[in-house]
Order: C-alpha cells, then structure tokens, then sequence
C-alpha cells in the first residue's frame, strides 16, 4: 500500500517543517494571506491603515500649525486628531480581538491537521502491515521491534515507518542546514577578506591622488 | 426678547448669559477656568443676575482659596447665608479637602454617613481615590436639596481640579460597583470566617457597612445623572484673551464633552479697551493681542455664547460693585468709541 507510506511521509514532513519555520510566522504569514483576501477583516485592516494615514498626516499639520498664532485652525485640527486617534484605537483593538480568534482558529485545525491526522493514521492503520521484509533478513526480536506494535509480524508497522520518516527527515534537514551555513559562513569570510584588501588598497589611491595634487 | 435677537444675528450667538437666566429648568451651574481669570467675580454676578429672575439662588464656592468673602466683603462659612443687600440669594463655602477629616470625626461620634464603619474598614473604604471629595460633595448636594433653592450656582476650583472634581462620581461609582459586587459573592463566605454576627474589628458589622457604602453610591448615582442632563446642568467657561488660559479652556471644554456635561457659554474676562487717544503703548499692544485672540475665540467657539467683559480700572469687590458689574454679562458693554 503506497499511497498511506508516502502519506505518512508527507506529514511527517509538514510538521518538522512547521516545527521548523515557527508556528507564530505560519499564523503570521497565513493572517496576512487572510487580509488580502476579500474578508470583512481586510475591510478592517484597509481602513485601519487609511486611518493611520490620515492621523499621521493630520498630525504633521498640526506639529505644522502655531497654536500661538493660528489657534482657532489649531484646536479644531487638534479636536479632529483625538477624535481621530480615539477611533485609531478602537479599530487597533478590535482588529487584535480578531486576529486572537484568527490565531486560536488556525492553531486548532493546524494541530488537527497535522498531529491530529497522524494519530488518527497510525490508530486505524495500526494492524495493517507497511511492506513486508523478506523472511530471514533480520533476526526475531528485530523482526518483532519493527512491527510493533500490533502489525503483523514480520511486517514494517505505521508508528515505526513514522520514526524512520522522521529520523531521516532530521538528518536531511540538518545536512541542509549545514551546508547552507557553510556556504554563507565561507562567502562572509570571502567578503571580509576582500574588504580587508580594499583597505589595503585605499592608502595606494590616497597617495596616487596626493601625488596629483603635487603635479597640478 | 432673546429669541428675537438670536434670530437677528445668524452667524454668531447672543454675546450674553442670556440664555442661561432664560433656561427655567437650570438647576446647576458651574463656573470654571484657569485660575485668576475671574472665576468668582463672575459667579458672584451670575449668581446676582439669577437672583433677579429665580426664586432663590445658592452661591457655593468649592475654591481652597475662598473668595467669596473677599468678593462680597462679607464673612460666609460652611452654613448658607444670606447675602447682605438681597432676600434670596445665599452663599456658602466648603472646603473639598477639609470634610473629610470632619466626616471621619462625625463618624467616630457615631453620627454623619460614614458613622458604622469599624475604623479599619473605614480606612479602607477611604482609601478609594477620590472618596474623600465626592463623599464631602455628595454631602453638600445632600444639604443643598434639602434647602430647596432653585438654583445653585459654583464658584470652582482652578481648571485641574474642576475636571478631577466633576470625575469623582464615575470613577467612585465604578468603584463602589466593584465593592458592592465584591461583597455580594464574597459576603456570605466572609461572613462564615467572620463568625454568624458577622462583625468585623472594632465592631463593626459587614452588612451594615456595605449597606451605607450602597447609600453614598446612589448618591452619587443621583447626582451623575443630574449632572449629565443638559437640561438641569451647564457649565460656564470663564478665560481671558491669552493664549494659555485658551489653551486650557479648549483642553476643559474637551474634557466636558467626554463626560457629557454641557456647556455653552463662555465669558471673556479683563479685556482692554484703551481711548483713541490713549499714550499707554503696553495697553495698546495688549489690546492688539487680545483683539487677536478674541478673533480666534470667535471662530473657534461658533456655537458658544461669547461674552465680553471689559478690565475695570477698579477692583470689583462689595455688592454694588459686583451688582454694576453683573449687568454687563446681560446686556453686553459697548467699548468707547474710536478706540484700537
């Protein structure tokens, strides 16, 4: 059965990638994708943005704007500016609240999604054998371990297919990550090395522009 | 007569306190503004111009500073007392800060609102921000009701403290509602700690004592609400044409609107108005500032009646003064001709 091998090696993958990126950027990202879409929040956070504009334009003219001299023109742009920012908070606040809500919401059907599926598999499919190791290959009490716990025995069961996706997952990951460290650490060191020789090189323009200077 | 002259002059109102000895139905008026602008001389001439056309008038000062005294060359104290020259106009100062060690003296007597609270809870119940004052006006209005005037005029406190003062009732309120709420769940188990009597130290008993911190806060209540209908409350704004006594004249006039207490009427004290040919180049150059900040005033404060009241070149002190004086806030002083 293929497809539920390759399955659980796909989730396996989703969650160490989420583990991976943070759970908070995830929200992040997915609450941004949220807003541009055509929601009622998006209206809100529109909104909330054209506000901040305003407020910070009218607050520009109000910093522009004698109070000593103009202070007719600069109470009531004073009184428009409260108004304004009293409004400015409640959105601010309101726009939290939903996205407190957006949050919660998405962490509860990224955990179904995620460790919620993968309990879920590895119940049902629990009796069910993985692929079958030919007999022989590996002793008894290996042969036991890789089925437990309850496939039948000398089968691969779902929970130990899960650990070695995962445990190769890991590897993989780590080797990337290392290498990609590597990579940036040797071309970091490459920069350096030549912002050390343009150093070097500056004295050699500085005199040659002194030596001008000399000549003119 | 008023209508009529509103009706004149669309673009800006009466510049009178006309409409406020019109409003019948007026029962408190604050005068308020930054201090040193002319607070009690107006309050005191308002309070003489609502004597003619009222019943009878109270004239409370709610200053640390008192100056009704000084103001009507006559002794006045904690009680109302008549003021010389009139029948039915009263005045009385109280002191926002000094009732409440005397409510607390009251109380260890075993008399006044807060007789019944054990000492420790009294403590604790006075340590509520703001108690202290509410509580010394909630007594005061107490006794104003109770003596039946029908319109009670106050001289506040410099702006700050004005706001603060006007704040208490909804911040106690708040306050008190917490308690109240407090002490309905939490009374029964308090009580069993308590023992069945359900005395607290120094004897005093918890029910009881919730029951009275309940009365003083429908007092409150009470005056809450009367304080936000625009129909029994206003408040006068008193300033002078200078940029800082504007500055927190707005600043207040702002803050009145957030706590839904209406206001209408401004009075611009000490403005001068020099001959044509006067020599005096400080009062001309004063002039032509005032002049500027009148304009600002003006446009500013559309909807407000403006009223314009001229620097005298003597003290306004003693009841004739003041009586002179008050007339102007009726029917608006015309500047010499000729003059800046």
């Amino acid at each position: 059965m293929p497809s539920i091998l390759v399955l659980v090696f796909i989730l396996q993958l989703v969650i160490h990638l989420i583990n991976t990126f943070g759970a908070v950027t995830i929200n992040n990202i997915l609450w941004r994708i949220y807003n541009q879409l055509p929601t009622p929040a998006s209206k809100t956070v529109a909104g909330q943005r054209q506000l901040k504009k305003q407020l910070l334009k009218l607050k520009q003219e109000l910093d522009a704007t004698s109070s000593q001299n103009e202070f007719a023109k600069w109470a009531k742009l004073k009184r428009q500016h409260d108004k304004m920012l009293e409004q400015y908070e409640k959105s601010k606040s309101s726009l939290e609240s939903t996205q407190k809500t957006f949050d919660s919401t998405i962490s509860a059907l990224r955990w179904l999604g995620t460790n919620g599926l993968r309990m879920l598999l590895q119940f049902w499919f629990q009796k069910q054998p993985m692929y079958w190791i030919p007999k022989g290959w590996v002793p008894y009490y290996a042969e036991w371990l890789l089925s437990f716990p309850r496939a039948p025995l000398g089968s691969v069961s779902i929970q130990v297919w899960s650990v070695a996706c995962l445990a190769m997952i890991t590897l993989v990951s780590d080797a990337l990550v290392a290498a990609v460290a590597l990579a940036v650490g040797i071309n970091a060191q490459g920069d350096e090395i030549q912002a050390k020789e343009k150093g070097n090189g500056e004295p050699m323009t500085m005199s040659a522009s002194t030596e001008k200077v000399k000549e003119l | 007569m008023s209508t009529a002259l509103i009706n004149t002059d669309d673009e800006q109102l009466e510049p009178t306190l006309q409409s406020i000895l019109d409003q019948r139905s007026l029962r408190w008026i604050f005068v308020g503004g930054k201090g040193g602008v002319g607070k009690t001389t107006t309050s005191c001439s308002l309070a003489i111009q609502l004597a003619k056309v009222r019943r009878s008038v109270l004239l409370i000062s709610t200053d640390p500073a008192h100056n009704l005294s000084d103001a009507f060359s006559q002794k006045f104290g904690k009680e109302a007392r008549l003021v010389t020259g009139f029948e039915n106009l009263s005045a009385m100062e109280i002191d926002p800060n000094g009732s409440i060690q005397e409510l607390m003296g009251q109380a260890d007597e075993g008399e006044g609102p807060a007789a019944g609270m054990g000492g420790m809870m009294q403590d604790l119940a006075f340590a509520i921000p703001g108690i202290d004052e509410a509580m010394s006006f909630a007594e005061v209005l107490k006794q104003v009701k109770s003596l039946s005037y029908e319109t009670i005029v106050f001289d506040t406190a410099p702006t700050g403290h004005t706001l603060r003062f006007l704040q208490f009732p909804s911040v106690l309120e708040k306050a008190l509602a917490k308690v109240s709420q407090l002490s309905t769940q939490f009374g029964p188990m308090l009580n069993g700690i308590l023992g069945a009597n359900g005395g607290l130290p120094n004897g005093a008993n918890l029910s009881e004592m919730m029951e009275k911190l309940e009365s003083v806060r429908e007092t409150i209540t009470e005056v809450n609400t009367q304080f936000k209908d625009e129909n029994l409350t206003t408040f006068v704004c008193v300033c002078i044409p200078e940029f800082l006594s504007l500055y927190e004249t707005e600043r207040m006039i702002q803050e009145l609107a957030g706590f839904h207490i209406d206001t209408h009427c401004i009075v611009v004290n000490q403005l001068l108005f020099p001959k044509r040919e006067s020599e005096c180049d400080q009062c001309n150059a004063r002039r032509r500032m005032q002049k500027k900040y009148l304009k600002e005033i003006e446009e500013l404060y559309e909807e407000f009646n403006v009223v314009k009241m001229p620097l005298l070149v003597e003290e306004v002190r003693g009841v004739d003064r003041l009586r002179t004086f008050s007339e102007m806030l009726i029917t608006p002083y015309v500047p010499p001709a000729g003059g800046l």
